[in-house]
């Protein structure tokens, strides 16, 4: 191997790359953080993908490519998350390999890091021996300490972001909180690596929003978010829509965090799965992969709490989410619960988005009123 | 009791084993029949519009048996075809869509779930499973179980022995004497790169296989080989797929691309199926490094006649160049279409 030293650039994912980017620093490593997703990533990946490859992997691929076309004189370890199940997304680092390549990139290797999958025999050793190559030989209390910071740091950011979305419906002069928001970010991205630097950042930003001056009240519509966890969590991805979600009066919950994510399928699979498969009884009952199942049972779960709407976001042509968006037309029924699907590729336009988002909320909010005056009605006639 | 049997994705490598079961237990079986434009009609208007069409000509095909004086209507779950390996998750969840799709019959429909190529354990308990909702006695469904795998088998074999899919299910009660029969040798072989219900869907595949024949191309088909034969490309894919058909059309493909005797690869898809576009791409860089002509057909509502025909024969005629045999005269040109003459001025 050439003794070039090594960058490297990961998935971009929401507000959590400065998590990522702590965390190769730490092991002391130069990283590169691809843009958010633009118009000229999606261009890029999408003309060299094949056509009806998911929208996640084109995003990805478009982004890794920006990342090594612009310095072609560092050498790459390309970070590829995956796992090895019934998705396409098991199959992510094969074809970016063969693509780049194949496009004339040579600056780079790829470094896949999927869980562990069956025969265990195989699959345990498997696992460290990519975590090593992942991380490189270091002292373990160094790679312990880049996963704990890094970890507190996803929280933090993700506490932030949660903040930030049920302030905005919320506060007096729009768009401060945001402000603040964004300060905070930049501070935790550059906080000490010290677990009680980190906590001392968090609270105190989450202070400073909180005085950010607003009316607390719980009268708002509420819609959840479902749907496959990379457009989900990117907000690039997605067009950013919890906070338009929120910037049109809506109290908006995000279904799938980094967080929850990792918990779900590293530490707690097995309860997890168990929980899917009693939550989705009669409508899907078998292990479909990607976030099919999740996308139905938090759409379940939602209905259960009180919201009024949920919305599904998937990339266009995703397989287990448009199953999932088949079997959710009879939940929403059965349910009586609206559900709004959305299928992201590189032809959505913020304009047509924004209004389908309008329209829903819209008629969240008369479905609303329609119960209010049910309700009303009732009172009086009794 | 009167069960139907959708004459669309796993009925193209299953039938066999529906067909041994259900006879040896003396339930009458109907097929639907073979995708037209009402079928795909009906399955459009009975599914989400995203999904593959292959999906979609499913429904019209489940649907137009719920139209007829059926009991039931099979939908097996097949969740794995391999073990540590699964299907596509719209696959995986078939029977759910099926009852999420047709909500006042979904008591009609007829599941269990099929991990099958993994020993016979899981298919027997499986049958067992159909054999109590039918209320079957349990001895006659062991027998039952038995026949099915047996017909299995004779197919697997008679595919082996380069009997496409379709002359097994016309031949299904002589499997023994089509394995027997021999195959003619044509001059020119493609070989069809593809999940077997793309392949042997005729109608939306705009007929590939008889526009071929009526040339004067034999055709082979990647679920005629014996995976043990395509194992080692597993190498050249890094990783090896997640589902055991995309496996065997990629790994399939790659080795009919090294085949002397194969002239040339025509990969056949679905619409909007995101797992054949991954072994497409596999496909077109491997014949790159090689040099054999590949071609893809995507099959959606309408798969053009006209053009898809005019498409092949330019693709005889590559093949023919190749062999150094000239272009398609008008003689021996069985189209004899404007087409082929246009084909030739190229
Ligand atoms: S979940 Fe959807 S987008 Fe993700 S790998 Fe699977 S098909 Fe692709
Ligand atoms: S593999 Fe492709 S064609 Fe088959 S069901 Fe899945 S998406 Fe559809």
């Amino acid at each position: 191997m050439s003794r070039k030293k090594i960058t490297y650039t990961v998935p971009r994912m929401g507000y959590t790359y400065a998590a990522f980017e702590s965390f190769f620093k730490i092991l002391g490593y130069d990283v590169i953080i691809p843009e958010p997703t633009n118009t000229e990533t999606i261009k890029e990946g999408v003309s060299n993908s094949p056509e009806y490859m998911c929208f996640p992997f084109k995003i990805l691929l478009g982004q890794f490519e920006r990342v090594l076309e612009k310095n072609p004189d560092r050498y790459f370890k390309v970070v590829s998350l995956e796992s090895y199940g019934p998705c396409r997304f098991g199959y992510y680092s094969p074809l970016y390999y063969k693509i780049l390549r194949d496009k004339g990139f040579t600056n780079f290797e790829i470094v896949n890091i999927e869980g562990i999958y069956p025969p265990l025999y195989k699959g345990i050793p498997r696992f460290f021996k990519k975590l090593v190559k992942l991380t490189g030989w270091h002292a373990p209390w160094t790679v312990v300490k880049a996963f704990v910071i890094a970890g507190w740091k996803v929280y933090a950011l993700e506490q932030l972001e949660k903040k930030l979305y049920h302030l905005i419906p919320r506060e007096k002069v729009t768009g401060s909180t945001e402000k603040i928001f964004n300060a905070a970010v930049e501070r935790i991205r550059h906080a000490p690596n010290k677990v009680k630097a980190i906590k001392k950042i968090l609270n105190e930003e989450l202070e400073k929003m909180e005085n950010n001056p607003h009316v607390e009240r719980d009268d708002l519509p509420k819609i959840g978010l479902v749907g496959e966890a990379y457009i989900l969590m990117d907000y690039s991805n997605n067009l950013d829509i919890e906070k338009k979600l929120a910037y049109m009066g809506v109290d908006v919950d995000r279904s799938l965090r980094v967080t929850n994510w990792t918990l779900d399928r590293l530490i707690k699979a097995k309860s997890h799965k168990a929980h899917m498969l009693e939550v989705n009884k009669g409508y899907l009952d078998f292990f479909i992969g990607g976030d099919g199942q999740e996308s139905i049972m938090n759409t379940i779960l939602y209905k259960k709490a009180g919201y009024d709407g949920v919305i599904q976001a998937q990339p266009f042509g995703c397989l287990p989410e448009t199953a999932a968006k088949e079997i959710l037309t009879k939940v929403s029924e059965d349910y009586d619960i609206p559900v709004l699907s959305l299928a992201f590729d590189e032809q959505t336009g913020e304009a047509g988005f924004v209004t389908r988002l309008e329209a829903f909320v819209d008629m969240i909010k008369s479905r609303r009123q329609m119960k209010e005056e049910k309700k009303e009605s009732v009172t009086v006639e009794n | 009791m009167k069960i139907g049997i959708p004459r669309a994705l796993y009925f193209y490598v299953y039938y066999p084993m529906w067909y041994g079961f259900f006879s040896s237990l003396g339930h009458e079986m109907k097929l639907s029949i073979p995708t037209n434009k009402e079928i795909i009609n009906l399955g459009v208007s009975h599914s989400v519009d995203d999904i593959c069409i292959s999906v979609k000509v499913f429904h019209g095909h489940v649907k137009y048996l719920l139209n007829k004086d059926v009991d039931f209507v099979f939908v097996p779950r097949i969740a794995s075809e391999e073990k540590y390996k699964y299907t596509c998750p719209k696959l995986a969840a078939l029977p759910d869509l099926m009852k999420s799709a047709f909500v006042s019959d979904a008591g009609r429909i007829l599941t269990a779930t099929f991990y099958t190529r993994q020993g016979d354990k899981p298919i027997i308990e499986a049958f067992e499973e159909i054999g109590r909702q039918l209320g079957d006695p349990e001895e006659k469904v062991k027998r039952a179980t038995k026949e099915g795998i047996k017909y299995q088998n004779l197919a697997t074999k008679a595919l082996r022995s380069g009997h496409t899919f379709l002359d097994i299910v016309k031949n299904i009660k002589n499997l023994e004497e089509l394995i027997k029969r021999p195959v003619e040798k044509k001059r020119y072989t493609v070989a069809l790169a593809g999940f077997p219900y793309d392949v042997y869907d005729t109608f939306t595949n705009g007929d590939v296989i008889s526009k071929l024949e009526d040339s004067g191309v034999g055709i082979v088909t990647t679920d005629m080989l014996d995976p043990k034969v395509y194992k080692h490309y597993s190498k050249y894919m890094i990783k090896d797929l997640f589902w055991y058909q995309a496996n065997a059309a990629a790994k399939g493909g790659m080795y009919y691309i090294d085949s002397p005797d194969i002239d040339g690869i025509i990969s056949i898809s679905s619409f909007n199926c995101g797992i054949s576009s991954i072994y497409q791409k596999l496909l077109d860089l491997y014949s790159k490094e090689i040099g054999k002509p590949v071609m893809h057909i995507i099959v959606d509502e309408q798969t053009g006649d006209a053009g898809l025909a005019t498409r092949i024969e330019a693709f005889i005629d590559l093949i023919r160049v190749k062999r150094g045999d000239g272009l398609v005269s008008q003689e021996n040109n069985l189209h004899g279409t404007e087409n082929g003459v246009h084909v030739r001025s190229v």
